[in-house]
């Protein structure tokens, strides 16, 4: 088992090499300079110039794509352009934010996905399941900074119950900080449920039909016995590969929210230092983000077993 | 049985979106570019069925615009997405060995970088407009289509009819392309559907962040992100386009559905 | 999820209470920045918002007074000698740094030998070590009152430019600024508000120095009389302008002080927001590449220019809170006169007459506009419908701000709505128009005899001559169309209603000393 897991992790440093070639290359691609954009519209040809040669920017790109390789490799994702803070504590502290968002909101969108699933596969051609699929689809059909904002505006604005701009730590007081979560959280837990509630159903109807099931309805055990111990573990298994695939896209989704609610997460990093063009940001968070996305998925892999003994870990 | 009421209903909301997106090519009530400064930013009114907004434009004409744009976009980033991710799934998934190792490899690649932040980079490479759109989320999306493709192919490699089409001496092209895609589309139909939401929301969301399809020509999700200064004022500029986007990906969901029901009975509701 | 809820509910109560508690803090004045600073080292890493904040904490020998012309801020006085060579400034007394330390010649010398130091990458080096504006020979201290600065040739502009933000307004710093190991900790400057916390991505805040040695006379610019009447300013850090909208309106942010316009009926309909209109003394204009073949001919940039209504233009994209303006010459400045008044006027009858002359067969003409700038882009959308109508084919092509520049600085364009910021002085306007378009690609205007015209301007300090100038360079400009000038632009600032004593000047930057919380 370790062995497998050792394996894996190594195999996925050709993919996360490969993945930090691709986004210096795609970053060098991109028209602007992040030296000009610092010094704006008076910015003359000499300064530019002078400026770029103290960052280490005119160097030919194959040298600096190695030097920031064999910075990696110690640990080291450089300095940000933008105000001169390395870069790898920046991520973390952002990490933080956003991470404490997904994840809070994925855990309620499974605890409300995959029982609205169950529910919906077990009434299958009646109303109840009729009601759920609608309201599920109804909820991943709405662009989340669209939804973002109309909550923002009733919850924050109209009602005045939650606060509308700011953001915390939670380690500086729980109470204070998490009143500032509580409408971000909200909004991705209201689209990833109708996300993860169709699939959990999906794969509930799925496993319905298998033997065992109708073999352990036709015993005369109990319905919610039924769901909860034979239906139940072998529907999440799926649903579990695509919470692996929803946490690892979220990060694209997320700078929206970040934006909408002016939170100092992750995905706004990205976003901002892609339009500044700081490259040593950009790289790092895309960096971070793959380990992170392989990580996740390894989890998934490793867990899938417990859930569908069909599946043995190869 | 319920398939056929996800049938009608998501046609029939994919149906008017169609038509209003087709009738927008020929006809729409003004031009939806016409400014005209002096009638800014109306309520929905006898002249106006949707109001106008900040340059007082016909949000009605826009809308319908809208729609031929965002189908085409959409339509033409699936079909891409679809036809790249299949191929390389399916020769990926057939050929294995190294060939599937190096494209998995590039595959999962694509695969880790969150999908809109590709998007957002290849776009500012490749300049803010539609095409420019088309190929930065066709390439976002096709390593799923990849994956999915050769998960199945995978399992159909084993299959007899497949083992007895090698035996009998045809090329691995032609097994390839008589065999084993044919059953490729179900799942891949499938995805599709879902693709066509998530492109409709990339859209919005990329205009929200300030590079969708380059305005003044209307998409939904441009015209969503430019309304948003207006909420609280003019609400109806971004009810529109919202509930535009909801009702098709809703009508697309249902379809998509449907179309599993019927490809996959033991689904059937 | 419902075994949650108990344990959530709770929580969420006290959260709430909060949050309606927190805007109760009296004595913090909240003003959103839409983006982080750079740095807090004036004049070395920054932007228009780390100007902003960090001008409440430093200060300099002069500054920029309310009508843009420099005064004096920690000098006393300035005498200049009857060459224009020698600058002699008479320190004040009694001007604490926020250490408590007094300021002395000796201060002024050793900051600015720190911004002569190349390695400190001081931007506005070049202006003074001879690659620019002058050459600074010496800055001496003859007594622990007075700093002489040397300069090699007189220059009209040497004191505004020590004046400018971008510069850091020169501002003198106590050398305990730096850490032991010479690197920047935080700036000890002599302004009303020293540095407080900087929660990077957040907040900056700024507590009020109880020792501020104040001017005597009243407030103007960036000098006069500066007194801080709040404990702490906090500086938000709020990207979406929806949001910070959405927060002034629930009282969590005291100040906006850069409104966009399209918000101005909405602003102005609430009974709790004050608005604050002036006008800034940035340009934004349309720019034409003289360069490309096509617009190479003056007659198709002529017909342009008649095939747009520019009042109506302005007038819209700022609603109607901006006249228009065709000249570099900003409105507010005091060389803005009748000449200046004079700009373009629709006639499509003539434009269509010239594309005609000029053989314009419809061929399409890329306009490049951006939507991080939004006026930018609103321009653009009426360039190009108005354009229409003389039969002009117009294509808006929208890139991001970074690429935008990009292009500007390489002159790789056809049209481009471009926006600048604010110059001090009319020769500046028109020197970040003009230059020689082989050695200075973004330059919009290469016409050496005009140039020659402008480098008088910059160097003699006489009114009418520099007068005549200008007039003559805006009559150049209505007939050789290198660039369209729109507008000036305004700084629209939306305060809440207790807040009392904010006023906008031309610059555009915040100034929070003398402003209450009531």
């Amino acid at each position: 088992m370790l062995g497998y897991v050792l394996r894996r992790l190594l195999l996925t440093l050709p993919t996360l090499l490969l993945v930090a070639l691709a986004v210096f290359t795609l970053m060098r691609l991109i028209p602007g300079d992040p030296v000009q954009l610092m010094l704006g519209d008076r910015a003359d040809d000499a300064q530019v110039a002078e400026q770029r040669a103290r960052m280490g920017l005119d160097a030919p790109l194959p040298l600096q794509f190695g030097r920031w390789l064999a910075a990696v490799a110690k640990g080291d994702l450089g300095q940000s352009i933008t105000d001169q803070q390395p870069v790898l504590p920046l991520i973390l502290e952002r990490f933080r934010v956003s991470a404490v968002i997904v994840l809070v909101a994925v855990a309620l969108a499974t605890l409300l996905a995959v029982p609205a699933g169950l529910v919906a596969a077990w009434q299958q051609n009646r109303p109840v399941d009729l009601f759920i699929v609608l309201g599920a689809t109804l909820l991943l059909s709405v662009p989340s900074f669209w939804l973002g904002l109309l909550l923002l505006l009733f919850f924050g604005l109209q009602l005045g119950w939650l606060p509308v701009v700011g953001y915390a730590p939670l380690s500086d007081g729980f109470a204070a900080g998490a009143a500032y979560l509580v409408l971000p959280i909200v909004t991705l837990t209201l689209i990833e449920t109708g996300v993860l509630t169709r699939m959990a159903r999906a794969s509930a109807i799925e496993v319905q039909q298998l033997e065992y099931v109708t073999h352990a309805r036709a015993k005369g055990v109990p319905e919610w016995r039924v769901l909860a111990r034979h239906v139940l573990p072998n529907a999440f298994a799926p649903t579990l590969t695509l919470i692996g695939l929803v946490l690892g896209n979220l990060l694209g989704g997320i700078a929206v929210l970040e934006t909408v609610f002016t939170l100092p997460g992750l995905g706004r990093l990205l976003v901002d230092a892609i339009y500044a063009r700081d490259y040593p940001v950009v790289q790092g968070v895309l960096l971070f983000t793959a380990t992170i996305y392989v990580l996740i998925n390894l989890l998934v892999d490793l867990l899938y077993p417990l859930f569908d003994p069909r599946v043995s870990v190869q | 049985m319920k398939w056929r009421l996800n049938a009608v209903v998501g046609s029939a909301l994919v149906g008017v979106i169609l038509l209003l997106a087709l009738a927008a090519l020929v006809w729409t009530p003004y031009d939806p570019l016409a400014l005209s400064l002096r009638a800014k930013l109306q309520a929905p009114s006898a002249a106006h069925w949707l109001g106008t907004d900040e340059f007082g434009r016909d949000v009605a004409s826009r809308i319908m615009a809208g729609a031929s744009t965002s189908a085409l976009v959409a339509s033409v980033t699936v079909f891409f997405a679809v036809v790249g991710g299949s191929l390389v799934g399916v020769v990926a998934g057939f050929v294995r060995g190294w060939t599937d190792r190096v494209l998995m490899a590039f595959n999962d690649t694509l695969l880790a970088f969150p999908g809109m932040l590709l998007a957002l980079a290849l776009m500012v490479v490749v300049g803010a407009n539609r095409w420019g759109i088309v190929l930065a989320l066709g390439l976002a999306y096709a390593p799923s289509v990849a994956r999915v493709v050769r998960g199945t192919v995978l399992g159909l490699r084993e299959k007899e009819y497949v083992e007895a089409s090698r035996m009998i001496g045809n090329p691995e092209l032609t097994t390839m392309a008589r065999h084993v895609l044919p059953n490729c589309v179900a799942p891949v139909a499938v995805l599709a559907t879902s693709m066509f939401g998530w492109v409709l929301l990339a859209e919005s969301a990329l205009s929200f962040l300030g590079l969708g399809v380059p305005p003044p020509a209307p998409t939904w999700g441009n015209m969503l992100a430019s309304g948003r200064p207006y909420m609280q004022t003019a609400v109806w500029l971004g009810l529109a386009p919202g509930l535009c986007i909801a009702l098709t990906l809703l009508g697309i969901n249902l379809l998509g559905d449907a179309l599993r029901d019927r490809l996959d009975p033991r689904m059937a509701l | 999820m419902t075994r949650l809820l108990p344990a959530f509910l709770p929580g969420l109560l006290a959260a709430w209470l909060v949050a309606l508690a927190s805007p109760a803090v009296a004595q913090t004045l909240r003003v959103r920045l839409n983006a982080d600073i750079r740095s807090t080292d004036p004049g070395v890493n920054r932007d228009a918002n780390t100007d902003a904040v960090v001008l409440h904490v430093v200060e300099g020998l002069v500054a920029l007074k309310e009508d843009t012309t420099v005064g004096p801020l920690l000098a006393s006085k300035v005498d200049v000698s009857a060459d224009g060579k020698t600058y002699t400034f008479s320190l004040r007394d009694g001007v604490k740094f926020h250490n408590g330390a007094l300021l002395t010649a000796d201060d002024v010398l050793w900051s600015w030998k720190r911004f002569m130091d190349p390695a400190t990458n001081w931007r506005c080096l070049s202006e003074f070590d001879g690659r620019g504006l002058v050459k600074l020979l010496a800055v001496e201290s003859p007594n622990p009152k007075t700093v002489v600065f040397r300069i090699d040739s007189p220059s009209a502009l040497f004191l505004a430019t020590m004046a400018r933000m971008d510069c850091g307004g020169s501002g003198i710093v106590h050398r305990s600024s730096l850490g032991t190991d010479g690197k920047w900790v935080a700036p000890v400057g002599t302004g009303p508000f020293k540095l407080g916390e900087w929660k990077r991505g957040q907040a900056i805040e700024l507590l009020r120095f109880d020792d501020y040695a104040a001017r005597s006379e009243p407030m103007s610019g960036y000098t006069g009389a500066k007194k801080a009447e709040v404990e702490r300013v906090r500086f938000m850090i709020i990207p979406d302008s929806a949001a910070a909208k959405a927060a002034l309106y629930s009282n969590a942010v005291d100040i906006i002080t850069d409104a966009p316009s399209s918000d101005f009926a909405e602003l102005k309909a609430r009974t709790d927001i004050k608005l604050d209109a002036s006008p800034s003394m940035g340009l934004n204009a349309l720019l034409l590449q003289t360069r490309d073949p096509l617009l190479k001919d003056v007659r198709i940039r002529r017909a342009l220019a008649l095939s747009l209504d520019t009042e109506e233009l302005a007038a819209s994209v700022s609603e109607g809170l901006s006249k228009r303006n065709n000249s570099a010459v900003p409105t507010t400045s005091p060389f803005y006169g009748a000449v200046q008044a004079n700009g373009f006027k629709r006639d499509l009858a003539e434009a269509k007459r010239l594309l005609a002359a000029a053989g314009y067969s419809g061929q399409p003409i890329k306009l490049i506009a951006n939507k991080r700038y939004g006026s930018t882009f609103d321009s653009a959308v009426l360039v190009q419908s108005m354009a229409q109508a003389a039969g002009l084919k117009i294509e808006i092509e929208v890139l991001d701000w970074a690429t935008q520049l990009d292009k500007y600085g390489k002159g790789d364009y056809q049209l481009m709505s471009f926006t600048y910021s604010a110059r001090l002085d009319p020769a500046l306007n028109f020197e970040m128009l003009m230059g020689p378009k082989d050695k200075q690609p973004r330059k919009v205007w290469d016409n050496p005899d005009a140039q020659a015209r402008l480098a008088v301007a910059l160097d003699s300090p006489d009114r009418a001559l520099r007068q005549s100038i200008f007039d003559d360079l805006h009559k150049r400009m209505l007939d050789e169309v290198p660039a369209i000038v729109f507008y000036n632009g305004i700084e629209l600032a939306a305060t809440r209603r207790n807040v009392a004593g904010y006023k906008g000047w031309p610059t555009g930057q915040p100034r929070l000393w003398n402003v209450r919380l009531q």
